[in-house]
């Protein structure tokens, strides 16, 4: 973070030239000593100092000589200047570090073998690096019970060394303050908000950023130590932010348990954030109500079922309603939380084997008018990482510190670190105000006025009239945006349709690229893939001739099938005789009476017995994306790799289903999934293309990437190859996804045709800090942290007595 | 000459063997010995199964700290840690291990788990009969590794085993 700031200031500021341990570097100025130090590879050791926090100066263990300086130097507050000479190993230093070591300790309690921190503990390294392993001091330690402040917030006060990077975390980064400084000096004392307890967001931020075993996870505790876990860096499965996590898994009784997720490495766009979902909420996978064995429903029970039997009953029941009913009859729905793979795979699948183009998702934000309205117009689509680095952001509706708490901490960290300048037009007094330059609070539902208003349309501003908000704050606003290079416009599902149009066409007007919010984290893949009874992946209109139609899609219906709301008047009126619901629960989303499907043959792919899993027929336990590879696209459209973290015994991943029902039903597996091919040995010498008479596109575009066939029907990767070749936008390099990057798609539609998709059938879930949809009310995390039961009051008032800028 | 050098040979040996046979045997007289070994002897130093000890008020000194589990070289402690409450407490510190295990089928008696234990939790008894007929059993749970009293009140590590069995109450 301070590194792309040194960045930036340097734009402005000449470079200086100094010499570290006989090394000549050249930085630019303003940097600070231990950051031009770490550029060229030298590790000066810190507590206090951390990249993107305020200085603290309070530990002084970066000590450094700097010649013609009386003392020594504390690296981490010292600007560069021109012709310094610096030292940072000599024998006075070591013996100064070694000395602070010592005062560290001296009421150290050194019990690190039941510490959480324990062997990823910062003082023990600098302890093993520095010595200090006798104490000179004969006092008894003063003991201290440790405390428990929150279901996950736990604090040992007598480990704590004092680096306050827990205190500026909360406050700085997380526009928080729940934690601050009781007494001065040597006697200082980290305290919560509450008294005993913390009321607060529950992030676990002050947790990971404390270098020792201070501050501890409650949802961690004990279960572990850091030496005993395996590291897998997979994507959270919340929010559609799309946070990287690095899971830590430990074998148990069920298979591989996910026992801690943080991101220590700083890989991904988030850097170390994570908020409660992607910290803690990966226990619904736990749950011990979590299914772990076929379900067929026989005179209204569920009896277990092997899954041979489960799969022939579904393809055979699917060939039973396709030969009596014809295609119109089945209904698909998809997910905002299985792999674009999957995703990309079920519609193939209805579209290819069903025949049927009733397939629909829950939709929650317009992407298709942002896709229909951008027009193919490349590079205005903003990525999450533009979001820190954007000059100035202009926000219109949602809320992102309760949905969107990493881009929330994107646009914050962009306030603070690079001054961007920050425009909110929202309905209610959103907690990011504290951080904004113009702040109008319109009235409820008047977001598309807003747009209209700031096209130029002052009639406008009647309909956007709110008793907070006056004529001139909104003027202001708009002239201020005029004159905005570089903006990166994000709004919420309140925008739709027209709306989206309009704003697009302002924005493009200002060079700007936008973001369209959507709740769930792969709810911008399952629009991508096309989980539209109306479009085809990459939003192709299923009535127009399209590259879809050239490869596989020959005898598909071009009339757009059914969306969710007419699947359900269609079971209504006993004319739906299958439905096939993949990780979904519409029952439940859409408030519908279970009866309504009991003329329905239901299927049911999903982790628990949910209320629509209970009214089906066949229900599948199925892994969830922590346990699973493939790829997810966040709401801004960068798409990252899943890595199977954990495993649970008895489940299966949506892609095999799929794929073994549609064996089932004696598809032709090499037409659904791309595998195998020219000459390999997996291949059987049937390869697509000859096959069916034509040169093999597939094996051509595998060969001109330098990829190889994949060799299992199962493989989700073969998909994604497919994936990348025919939708638009997502030729991106999979070299970066492999390697953890996260690789921003381009938002186009293949043909530009306008006027797309259905407002009306958006359903944000709004779901806040504190759930997340079914999987947030299977976890137990989520469900004992009591903030979730209480309305947070929009503003947590800075804690009394800490002023940030004030160091002692 | 060459017989009578032959008979010669023969009888210089022959006279070790007839010396041996009147000497007292020193071959221990396994498993059909005195005593709860069974006539077994040990060296004080002997790497057997091994003991998880007690502290003095008969809590167990082992916090679940991983440490063994860390240095064994051949992988097979299994421990899983949990809380000590003020209703339940098993162990002196603030955790202790709910479940630990050694798998004997790969422990090579090597003492490194000893050697690494910040609380001397973890000791090698002296108990040596750990042959099976059935793979499974060879995995110990922490029922049957911890010494049934502390060390000062006599839980002599050769008899632990026995005695374990006759102080763990069965379900
Ligand atoms: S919000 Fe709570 S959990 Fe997050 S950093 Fe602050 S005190 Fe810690
Ligand atoms: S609790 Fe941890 S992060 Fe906070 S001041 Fe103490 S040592 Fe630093
Ligand atoms: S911000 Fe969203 S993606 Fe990131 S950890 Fe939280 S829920 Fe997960
Ligand atoms: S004796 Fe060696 S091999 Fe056996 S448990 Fe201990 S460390 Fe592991
Ligand atoms: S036996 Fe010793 S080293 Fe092993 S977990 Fe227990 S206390 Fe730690
Ligand atoms: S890191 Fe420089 S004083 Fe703490």
């Amino acid at each position: 973070m301070a590194g792309s700031f040194m960045r930036r200031i340097a734009v402005f500021m000449a470079d200086v030239t100094l010499t570290v341990d006989g090394k000549k570097l050249t930085v630019p100025a303003g940097t600070l000593l231990i950051e031009a130090c770490k550029s060229t590879g030298i590790e000066v050791p810190s507590f206090c100092y951390y990249p993107g926090l305020s200085l603290q100066g309070a530990c002084r263990m970066c000590l450094v000589e700097i010649e013609k300086m009386p003392k020594l130097q504390t690296a981490c507050t010292t600007p560069v200047a021109e012709g310094m000479v610096a030292t940072t190993e000599s024998d006075k230093i070591k013996q100064a570090r070694k000395s602070m070591i010592e005062m560290l300790l001296a009421n150290h309690p050194l019990d690190c073998p039941v510490c959480d921190a324990g062997g990823e503990c910062e003082l023990q390294d600098m302890t093993f690096k520095y010595g200090a392993a006798e104490s000179k001091f004969m006092d008894m330690k003063n003991h201290r019970d440790e405390q428990q402040w929150s279901p996950v917030v736990y604090f040992d006060r007598p480990r704590c060394i004092l680096c306050y990077r827990c205190v500026r975390v909360c406050g700085e980064g997380m526009d928080v303050w729940a934690l601050g400084v009781q007494n001065r000096g040597s006697g200082s004392i980290i305290a919560p908000n509450k008294e005993d307890h913390l009321e607060c967001e529950e992030c676990g931020m002050c947790i990971d950023i404390c270098p020792v075993g201070a501050l501890t996870s409650g949802a961690y505790r004990y279960k572990t130590r850091p030496w005993e876990m395996k590291h897998v860096g997979t994507v959270c499965t919340h929010c559609g932010d799309g946070c990287k996590t690095t899971l830590g898994v430990r074998r148990a009784d069920t298979g591989m348990q996910i026992v801690r997720g943080d991101n220590r490495d700083k890989s991904g766009i988030n850097g170390d954030f994570l908020c409660i979902k992607g910290r803690y909420a990966f226990d619904f996978a736990n749950n011990p109500e979590r299914l772990q064995q076929p379900l067929i429903k026989r005179d209204g029970k569920f009896v277990p079922s092997t899954w041979e039997q489960a799969f022939d009953l579904i393809a055979s029941k699917f060939q039973e309603v396709l030969a009596s009913h014809g295609p119109s009859s089945i209904g698909v729905v998809g997910s905002n939380h299985t792999s674009n793979e999957e995703n990309y795979l079920l519609q193939k699948f209805a579209r290819l084997v069903l025949g049927t183009n009733n397939i629909d998702h829950h939709r929650t934000a317009d992407f298709p008018a942002l896709a229909s309205a951008l027009a193919g117009k490349k590079d205005a689509t903003a990525s999450m990482r533009d979001v820190f680095n954007a000059p100035a952001i202009l926000l219109i509706g949602n809320n992102p510190t309760e949905q969107h708490p990493l881009l929330a901490w994107q646009i914050r960290s962009n306030v603070r670190l690079h001054r961007a300048k920050l425009y909110i037009a929202n309905s209610s007094p959103i907690k990011l105000r504290r951080q904004a330059t113009a702040f109008v609070q319109i009235a409820p539902g008047s977001e598309g006025a807003f747009v209209q208003f700031l096209t130029a349309n002052d009639a406008a501003a009647d309909a956007v009239a709110s008793p907070q908000l006056t004529r001139e704050a909104l003027s202001q606003m708009r002239d201020a945006l005029k004159s905005e290079s570089g903006l990166v416009i994000i709004f919420g599902s309140e925008l739709r349709g027209s709306d989206v149009t309009a704003l697009v066409n302002y924005g493009l007007s200002l060079g700007a690229k936008f973001i369209c919010l959507g709740d769930y984290a792969n709810s911008r893949g399952a629009a991508d893939m096309g989980l539209y009874p109306d479009m085809l992946p990459g939003y192709a209109p299923v009535s127009s001739a399209t590259r879809f139609h050239e490869h596989w899609l020959d005898e598909v219906p071009t009339a757009p099938g059914l969306n969710l709301l007419q699947l359900v008047d269609a079971a209504k009126a006993g004319n739906l005789k299958a439905l096939y619901v993949v990780g979904s629960n519409p029952v439940a989303r859409y408030n519908i009476d279970p009866f309504v499907l009991s003329k329905t043959f239901v299927i049911v792919q999903d982790m628990f017995l949910t209320e629509t899993a209970a009214s089906a027929d066949v229900v599948l336990p199925v892994a969830n994306a922590y346990e699973k590879g493939g790829t997810y696209t966040n709401t801004c459209g960068d798409v990252q790799m899943l890595k199977k973290a954990g495993e649970f015994s008895g489940v299966r991943n949506d892609f095999e289903c799929i794929v073994r029902i549609a064996a089932g039903m004696g598809c032709d597996v090499h037409k659904l999934v791309p595998f195998g091919g020219g000459g390999t040995r997996a291949d059987m010498g049937q390869s697509r293309g000859a096959q069916s008479g034509e040169s093999d596109q597939h094996a051509v575009w595998l060969a001109d990437h330098n990829l190889e066939p994949k060799m299992s029907p199962y493989d989700p990767v073969a998909m994604l190859d497919e994936i990348q070749r025919l939708v638009p936008g997502y030729d991106i390099s999979r070299l970066g996804l492999l390697s953890g990057h996260d690789e921003h798609t381009q938002l186009v539609q293949i043909t530009g045709a306008t006027g797309m998709g259905h407002p009306e059938l958006v359903m944000p879930a709004n779901d806040k800090l504190f759930t997340s949809g079914t999987l947030g009310r299977f976890s137990a995390t989520l469900n004992t942290v009591m903030e979730r039961y209480r309305t947070m009051p929009e503003d947590v008032e800075i804690a009394a007595g800490y002023d940030p800028m004030v160091r002692e | 000459m060459g017989i009578v050098k032959n008979i010669a040979a023969i009888a210089k040996g022959m006279s070790v063997t007839f010396m041996e046979m009147f000497k007292p045997t020193i071959v221990e007289n396994y498993p059909d010995g005195p005593g709860p070994t069974r006539g077994a002897m040990f060296q004080d130093r002997f790497r057997g199964m091994h003991v998880l000890q007690r502290d003095e008020n008969g809590l167990e000194k082992c916090v679940a700290c991983f440490l063994c589990a860390a240095a064994c070289p051949s992988n097979c402690i299994y421990i899983e840690a949990a809380e000590n409450t003020e209703t339940h407490r098993v162990s002196g510190a603030e955790r202790y291990a709910k479940v630990y295990n050694i798998d004997y089928n790969r422990c090579i008696f090597c003492g490194y788990c000893v050697e690494a234990c910040p609380t001397d939790a973890i000791t090698h008894g002296h108990g040596f009969e750990l042959a099976t007929y059935n793979a499974s059993s060879l995995v110990y749970r922490k029922e049957q590794l911890l010494a049934g009293t502390p060390a000062h009140e006599g839980a002599n590590a050769i008899f632990s085993q026995y005695e374990n069995a006759r102080l763990i109450p069965k379900k």
